[in-house]
């Protein structure tokens, strides 16, 4: 991007948030663009990348892929072999040492499918910050193998009881919280949504994935067709995509959970017509809501994706055209996770498998002379027991109670 | 704002909580407990200023199928018992859903008096603080203890009739110590020419004597939610009754 701090992106964005949360933003806002021109910060964030998030992250050609759809040459970039097993941890690092430049003492987040929570709760520990996670009741359920590495890392689990008990719900308990602690608590927001200047800085934070895919597509030569990344709140694909937002190519696709079918409360796609314009959460974009502005329930078999909202940059990008946005249902994404497992050695995560789908049947469509590059925001370690139940229920059941007689 | 004189009080109250008639009764006993102001906050599903006793009373509300037409007729129901002036609060995300203009005309058409929507402050309002001055009603801004002199100035540049002291940072419901910091917050607000209510964590009449002198009006929001909670099985009308004319003075 030209420049790192918007505010608004056409007509979504903005800082819709309670008068208590004024001073913080506005002081948030002045530390972001200072971090900005400091060459100190940005050799800190560098140092962090290359020895604890295990940046660069490699961009894979999946050969066998390629091989068998006879279409464009896919690519995968293995954005979830950071360490924690995905994305999030750019931002976290970034918002992590951004609290420590101002002073704060205490770092609190929210958590949907864990991943956040768990990468935030890592560069806690590494930093020397307390951490306390809010996360939904039903994510927590969904999610235990996260909530016991985000404790193993010193974190403090809250369990989020109100509303719907999962992402936008831990997003309104951390948002209490600030209101009466902001003195001495930064909240690390972990996708690139929220009051100005939340999204600005987790795109920014994040566009370190996008910028060293450009550098590993030049290295390898490929002419890529299309960008494809899954997207929730959106901060993998806005931080793969930053690059080549004000160009005109290549294709930019972002991949939204389709779940079970369009009805209320089976899906999380906010673009494509499903979608409302709304202020939620601070912020102005679209989301699903119904009649009177209540926010809807949503499904996807991911629980990084069913968050109500979209990131208004990404809002703005599809209103333009410059993003297409395409659904993945969760059985597409099912499919998606064994094709690449069997094929290319690689598990995506669930959330990631969306943009995997979709960048399959991207693929088909094109020459062999083009290239796809999907951006596999995640590993799929996290998502065990959820595919195991799914693919294999019958002896990942006698296991599970086996497993647990012996305990 | 005369020393000797008592402040007003602003109940707040929620339609639809517990349920949609045992609500009509809340009202009613707010009413002849004599409060000055009631404020009728339509509930929506992500309250994020709101404390937790306030959420799960929106949640139950529309678990139990509030909608906002039948908030505006619920409105109306009140008003024909008794006329106070009505605040009405909501959140952004049902305003700007059925559109600021739009929602402020309705809300004209069923005489409400002002407005409090937290998410939409002076600078990011969209138009919500135009829309009620052309219709006659108040949109009331909120300042709290922590804010900068110069946010301060810019909404006393509003001069709004009306001015929502929140009493501390953080969110509604649990009590608030009044001391010499949230005073002589409220005391700089005083030459802004506003009718200060000031609310957060306001629960009990030493808190009310205490704010003698420095304020209007108080709001007290979440110990009426959870007179209606504890009363069980029992009249939510005598619990909500006796806290009410605890805090008017209507008891003595």
């Amino acid at each position: 991007m030209s420049e790192p701090y918007h505010d608004y992106f056409g007509d979504f964005g903005g800082r819709y948030v309670a008068e208590v949360l004024r001073t913080p933003l506005d002081l948030l806002e002045a530390e972001f663009a200072a971090v900005l021109e400091d060459d100190g910060f940005r050799a800190d964030f560098d140092r962090i990348a290359a020895q604890f998030i295990g940046r660069p992250t490699p961009l894979l050609f999946a050969e066998n892929t390629t091989r068998a759809l006879g279409g464009a040459q896919v690519y995968v970039k293995l954005e979830g072999l950071a360490h924690t097993g995905a994305h999030k941890i750019n931002n976290a690092v970034g918002q992590v040492l951004l609290a420590k430049r101002m002073g704060k003492r205490r770092i609190i987040a929210e958590t949907g499918a864990g991943q956040h929570g768990v990468a935030t709760a890592a560069v806690c520990a590494k930093l020397g910050m307390p951490c306390r996670v809010y996360m939904g009741e039903v994510d927590i359920r969904r999610q235990k193998p996260n909530v016991f590495w985000m404790q193993m890392y010193g974190a403090e689990v809250v369990s989020v009881t109100s509303g719907s008990r999962t992402l936008k719900d831990a997003v309104n308990e951390a948002l209490r919280d600030w209101a009466a602690s902001f003195a001495d608590t930064h909240y690390v927001i972990g996708s690139a949504l929220g009051p100005s200047p939340y999204p600005d800085m987790v795109r920014e934070f994040q566009s370190v994935v996008g910028r060293e895919t450009e550098r590993q597509i030049a290295d390898a030569g490929i002419d890529v067709a299309a960008l494809v990344a899954c997207v929730g709140g959106g901060s993998n694909a806005i931080g793969f995509f930053a690059p080549w937002l004000e160009r005109e190519s290549p294709r930019l696709v972002g991949v939204e959970a389709g779940g079970t079918s369009d009805e209320v409360g089976a899906h999380a796609a906010r673009m494509g017509g499903l979608g409302v314009p709304g202020i939620v959460q601070g912020y102005k974009s679209l989301f699903l809501l119904d009649d009177d502005g209540q926010v809807q329930p949503t499904h996807s078999i991911s629980a990084g994706l069913d968050y109500p909202g979209i990131g208004p940059q990404l809002a703005a990008l599809g209103q333009s055209g410059r993003v297409e946005f395409r659904r993945a249902r969760d059985q597409e994404a099912l499919a998606a996770v064994k094709h690449f497992a069997s094929r290319e050695g690689v598990v995506f995560a669930l959330e990631s498998a969306h943009g995997g789908a979709a960048a399959l049947d991207i693929a088909r469509e094109l020459p062999s002379d083009k290239a796809v590059v999907v951006n596999m925001s995640g590993r799929g370690d996290k998502d065990l027991f959820i595919m195991a139940g799914e693919l294999d229920r019958a002896s990942w059941k006698e296991f599970l109670l086996s497993e647990g007689g012996r305990l | 704002m005369s020393e000797t004189q008592r402040p007003g009080v602003m109940a707040h109250m929620i339609p639809w909580y517990p349920d949609a008639e045992r609500s009509f009764e809340v009202a009613k006993a707010l009413l002849d407990a004599g409060v000055d102001f009631l404020e009728v906050q339509f509930p929506y599903s992500d309250p994020t200023a709101d404390g937790p006793a306030i959420q799960k009373a929106c949640s139950d509300a529309l678990e139990g199928g509030f909608k906002v037409e039948a908030g505006f007729a619920f409105l109306d129901r009140v008003r024909a018992y008794r006329d106070v002036p009505i605040f009405l609060m909501s959140y952004a995300g049902i305003v700007f859903r059925k559109g600021v203009t739009e929602f402020v005309q309705r809300a004209a058409d069923h005489g409400v008096s002002a407005l409090i929507v937290p998410d939409l402050p002076p600078g990011s309002d969209e138009g919500l603080y135009e829309a009620a001055t052309t219709r006659g009603l108040h949109a009331v801004p909120v300042l709290v203890v922590t804010a900068r002199k110069s946010r301060i100035d810019a909404v006393a540049a509003l001069k709004p009739a009306y001015l929502y002291a929140a009493l501390r940072a953080g969110i509604t419901g649990e009590r608030t110590a009044i001391g010499s910091e949230n005073l002589a917050f409220l005391d700089a607000l005083s030459p802004i020419g506003a009718h200060i209510m000031a609310g957060f964590g306001v629960q009990s009449s030493e808190q009310i004597e205490a704010l003698r002198g420095h304020v209007d009006s108080v709001v007290v929001g979440s110990a009426f939610v959870r007179a209606v909670d504890g009363c069980g099985s029992g009249s939510v009308y005598q619990a909500v009754y006796d806290l009410a004319a605890d805090l008017t003075g209507h008891a003595h």
